[in-house]
């Protein structure tokens, strides 16, 4: 995976709803169909990292049946590298496909 | 570098929270992931390995926080982190409760009704049995009697005690004491219990006076003593307003003053545990102390420092036949018996004697019955337990997959059935409290008949049972051991380590082993149950055949009530005038048919009695005819519709200087005259003055003046014309009700008698009512807890089969997709049940067979192995079951087969 991606990923994953690490691993894997394999250590590697940075913020609190889980929620400064690298990656992922889709004779 | 730190927060306190924190997100995210992979078909193992590499290198950096922090925590665990896990638990069973209200309900309501009844009845045997007898070292308290192999325990005369109290070296203080009733006269004229004492009563029993002093032992010199006095506090209270001026007043008793002495402490009112006053035994005549043969005391005895029991029985058998010697039986004596009677004295712990031994053991059963019912209220809760154990295994699995340990988890699970055990022992403190209030609201003196010499001793009586810090003792300890009886089972069952199936596929898997375990909880259940309904049925067909008794009367429409004459209200010469009067008054009430007088009424738990001789039969020293002696006047037989069966009644020429006449039952007829006829034959009595003989002028029919259990035995009566007696009964046969005549009645004997104090006022019906009370009391709880267990066995069943049929509605689904009927999935599941119960009949039949023998002398005509009761109630049971098993089989043959497998 291209290095920066997990994060916009988690980040993307966060909009939708403040979730703790295995619903992001789950939902990551659902959406990508398991194309998108995602590392259970590096995704907490990067969720704490993104803690420190201030992009996300996390808080204890009952899952649906009743266990105590660390959820984690976007912040604003979280949505704005989200909007701006993403903006960056999609750009990027866009030229990237548009090279390997050309017709070489 | 402070510096960073302080930008990043990472001071070493958070930095520590951190990794804490860390540490339970990872786990958390673990077992999430485990859970996963096994539903998608991986052991439990293999996911917890997966996992564990998913997460790599985070992993073992918060793995060793975790084994450090562990170390850590091992090494601090005290008392107080148990208890926060403890209560942690508490917590998680409780939230675990509130969400299953009705399962939650039940538990606590069958608990709350088992322990409560156990704590009631736990609280009387301990109150009658159990508790130490409320004197100074009861232990060394011994109660003496007379013992004749002919008739039992026998109680003593002055002079037999005297000679007993003289030739014993035992004891460093003996007392004889009698209950007896006076009337207080004067202002209030009030019939009260009294005990005639000698003077080493109270310095026997190691009780005090509270005010005053004891008796002075020189009283017991000699009889025509002083007439001196210790009163009850009540008494005290009642009647001086508290004053301790009374001390040195006089009271007077049947028209004679008594000196009052002291003051009884307020908890001891004799050992009759209803005297109103202690009375100076010697203070009688001394002509009225000198009858050997005139027995009516009791004696207890205190034992000397270092004399042991073996040593007091020992010296009592030695001297009673000596006591016989000295007072040989006067007159002719006979007996129908080939062995010579022999007399002797016994002497027993005063504790053995405390209640009437039919009422111990009473108790006793019912105890067991009650535990009984206990046993199959944590036998259903177990159940439940085991049921819902089964439907959480899928958890469980995934917490044993990733670590927990084993005795965590019990621990969890035991919490969970302690702290559902505990909600049911608060509840059951309503139960108790309310069964103790009516237990100890029953007076044995009046309603079960337990009195007498032997019949216990009053002190001990039913309203010592209270619900106190011993009862409640009890309820904590039941209730833990409940808790644990019906937790521990299911919990190690349903963390069995071999649970690689439950994990895979929670739903379906029907766990047959714990399914068998349940199916055997069942059949304990269904057995325990026949066991208490056969106890009941035969105490249930016992009282029936009580109540069907014919005590040799009629009772209905008759009212009786008790009269004493106080000594100088009526002057003696005058009393066959008075009773005249007294049932004419009577007559004239409107209402009343017939009036009669007997001293004695029946089922009296027995009457007076004396030794009869017969003229002109060879005297013998074989043996003693004993009678119970009536007074009755002439037209009572027919009142009371006693028939006459040969020669004739009492009629008025039976006068006070006329000929001696008596009448005699049948009973007496054929055990002393055997092969003669007893009319003109003249027989001595030795009371009413006709020791010097009276001829039988006729024989009536057997009554019962005994219990309802026993058959009468040989009566003699004697006509109130004839023979002067102060105590009198009024039989007052009426019209209607008799309750309702009371008043009218009362009213009539005041007018001719004003001084004298009418008590006992109660339809002959409520007489007869009580001399059974005793078996029904016994009947009906036992009936009570019959009930109790076989709902609880229905409530099994119908537990046992539901889940199972719940379990196998694929498996019937397809019977039924491939043509099965209705009626054989019906069939199927009823013959499920039908094996149970045939197991647990043939289970309980044996084991009742086993227990019911302690039932044998509580039974009246029906032996223990009756086979009818054992046949219907096994047919009560076997309907029970069949109802039971019929609801879920119908819910089984009602399964729709496209649903059942589209869910299987």
């Amino acid at each position: 995976m291209l290095k920066g991606t997990l994060d916009l990923l988690v980040l993307k994953a966060l909009t939708l709803g403040p979730m703790h690490g295995f619903e992001i691993v789950s939902w990551l894997e659902q959406r990508s169909n398991g194309s998108v394999g995602v590392d259970d250590g590096a995704l907490y590697y990067a969720l704490h990292r993104m803690e420190e940075r201030g992009w996300i913020e996390s808080e204890w609190r009952l899952t649906s049946n009743n266990r105590k889980a660390r959820y984690y929620r976007v912040r604003a400064a979280g949505r704005a590298h989200l909007k701006t690298e993403g903006a960056l990656l999609e750009k990027y992922a866009r030229a990237l496909v548009d090279i390997l889709a050309l017709r070489t004779s | 570098m402070r510096n960073t730190r302080r930008l990043f927060h990472l001071d070493p306190l958070s930095r520590r929270l951190a990794r804490a924190e860390m540490r339970d997100e990872l786990a958390f995210h673990l077992e999430e992931r485990v859970a996963q992979l096994v539903a998608l078909g991986m052991t439990p193992d293999e996911a917890r390995a997966e996992a564990i590499r998913r997460l790599g290198a985070a992993w073992a950096d918060a793995d060793a926080q975790l084994e450090h922090s562990a170390e850590l925590k091992e090494r601090r665990l005290n008392v107080r982190e148990r208890l926060q896990e403890f209560a942690d638990d508490v917590r998680y069973a409780l939230r675990g409760l509130a969400a299953r209200p009705g399962f939650t309900a039940i538990a606590v309501l069958t608990l709350g009704i088992g322990i409560g009844a156990n704590t009631a009845i736990y609280s009387a045997v301990d109150a009658l049995l159990l508790r130490s007898l409320p004197f100074a070292e009861p232990g060394r308290l011994f109660d003496i009697v007379q013992r004749s192999s002919e008739d039992g325990d026998a109680a003593w005369s002055f002079p037999k005690y005297a000679f007993f109290r003289d030739a014993q070296k035992s004891y460093q203080s003996l007392a004889a004491h009698g209950p007896t009733q006076t009337i207080i006269t004067g202002t209030e004229p009030e019939r009260v219990y009294a005990e005639e004492v000698t003077t080493a009563y109270l310095k026997t029993l190691g009780v005090r006076v509270a005010k005053g002093r004891d008796f002075p032992s020189e009283l017991d010199a000699a009889g025509g003593a002083r007439r001196v006095t210790i009163i009850s506090d009540a008494l005290w209270q009642r009647r001086f307003n508290a004053d301790p001026a009374a001390i040195g007043q006089s009271l007077s008793f049947n028209n004679q003053p008594w000196e009052i002495i002291g003051i009884l402490p307020p908890d001891f009112r004799g050992l009759s545990g209803r005297a109103e006053a202690l009375l100076n035994l010697t203070a009688r005549p001394a002509d009225a102390l000198s009858e050997p043969w005139s027995l009516e005391f009791s004696m207890i005895g205190r034992l000397r420092e270092g004399v042991t029991a073996e040593q007091a029985v020992a010296e009592a058998a030695l001297i009673g036949p000596r006591i016989y010697d000295a007072f040989p039986m006067q007159g002719g004596t006979l007996t129908t018996s080939k062995k010579p009677e022999q007399w002797t004295a016994e002497a027993r712990p005063l504790n053995t004697i405390r209640v009437a031994k039919g009422l111990k053991r009473s108790l006793l059963v019912l105890f067991g019955a009650v535990a009984m019912v206990l046993l199959i209220a944590c036998v259903n809760l177990a159940n439940l337990l085991v049921a819902r154990a089964m439907s959480r295994k899928q958890e469980i699995a995934v917490r044993l997959a990733l670590g927990a340990g084993r005795g965590r988890l019990v621990r969890l699970m035991v919490t969970e059935s302690l702290v559902l055990a505990l909600l049911g022992g608060a509840a059951s403190l309503a139960v108790a409290l309310a069964g103790t209030r009516m237990l100890s609201a029953i007076n044995p003196q009046d309603t079960l008949r337990v009195q007498g010499l032997t019949g216990g001793i009053g002190a001990v009586g039913f309203d010592a049972i209270r619900l106190d810090a011993s009862a409640l003792l009890f309820t904590f300890l039941v209730t833990v051991s409940v808790g644990l009886l019906f937790g521990l089972a299911p919990a190690l069952g349903a963390t069995r380590q071999s649970l690689i199936r439950d994990l895979k596929d929670g739903s379906s898997g029907s766990g047959r082993r714990t399914g068998a375990g349940r199916r055997v909880l069942v059949v304990a259940e269904v057995a325990l149950a026949l066991v208490l309904l056969a106890g009941s049925g035969l105490m249930i067909r016992s009282l029936g055949k009580l109540l069907a008794v014919d005590p040799g009367f009629d009772g209905r429409n008759v009212l009786t009530l008790r009269l004493s004459m106080p000594a100088g209200t009526v002057s003696p010469d005058s009393m066959p005038g008075f009773y005249e009067r007294l049932q004419e008054e009577i007559s004239g009430v409107p209402g009343v048919e017939q009036v009669a007088i007997a001293d004695c009424p029946p089922l009296n738990n027995g009457c007076n009695g004396t030794i009869m001789t017969v003229a002109d039969r060879p005297q013998s020293a074989t043996g003693n005819a004993m009678v119970g002696v009536h007074w009755a006047s002439q037209n009572w037989f027919e009142t009371m519709r006693v028939p006459l069966k040969r020669g004739r009644l009492f009629t008025a020429e039976d006068r006070l200087n006329a000929p001696k006449v008596v009448l005699i039952n049948e009973a007496t007829a054929r055990k002393y005259f055997q092969g003669e006829d007893p009319l003109g034959k003249r027989i001595a009595v030795y009371q009413g003055g006709f020791h010097t003989g009276a001829e039988i002028i006729g024989i009536v029919g057997d009554v019962r003046f005994g219990t309802i259990d026993s058959t009468a035995v040989p009566d003699v009566y004697i006509s109130y014309g004839q023979a002067r007696l102060p105590r009198m009964m009024v039989f007052v046969r009426t019209a209607g009700d008799p309750s309702a005549m009371a008043p009218a009645v009362r009213a009539a004997v005041q007018r001719v008698a004003p001084l004298a104090p009418v008590f006992d006022v109660r339809p002959m019906s409520a007489r007869i009512a009580n001399a059974s009370a005793q078996a029904r009391y016994s009947a009906v709880l036992l009936g009570l807890f019959a009930a109790m267990a076989l709902s609880l066995a229905v409530m099994g069943i119908y537990g046992v089969l539901s889940f199972a049929v719940a379990q196998r509605t694929g498996e019937i689904g397809i019977r039924m997709a491939l043509g099965a009927e209705r009626g054989r999935v019906l069939a199927l599941v009823m013959r499920d049940g039908a094996i149970l119960a045939a197991i647990g009949l043939a289970i309980g039949v044996l084991t009742a067979l086993a227990l019911t023998r302690v039932l044998r002398t509580m039974l009246f005509e029906v032996t223990t192995t009756d086979p009818l009761t054992y046949a219907a109630m096994a047919v009560v049971l076997a309907m029970a079951v069949a109802i039971a098993s019929w609801i879920p089989a119908r819910r089984a043959a009602r399964v729709d087969p496209v649903i059942a497998l589209r869910k299987g």
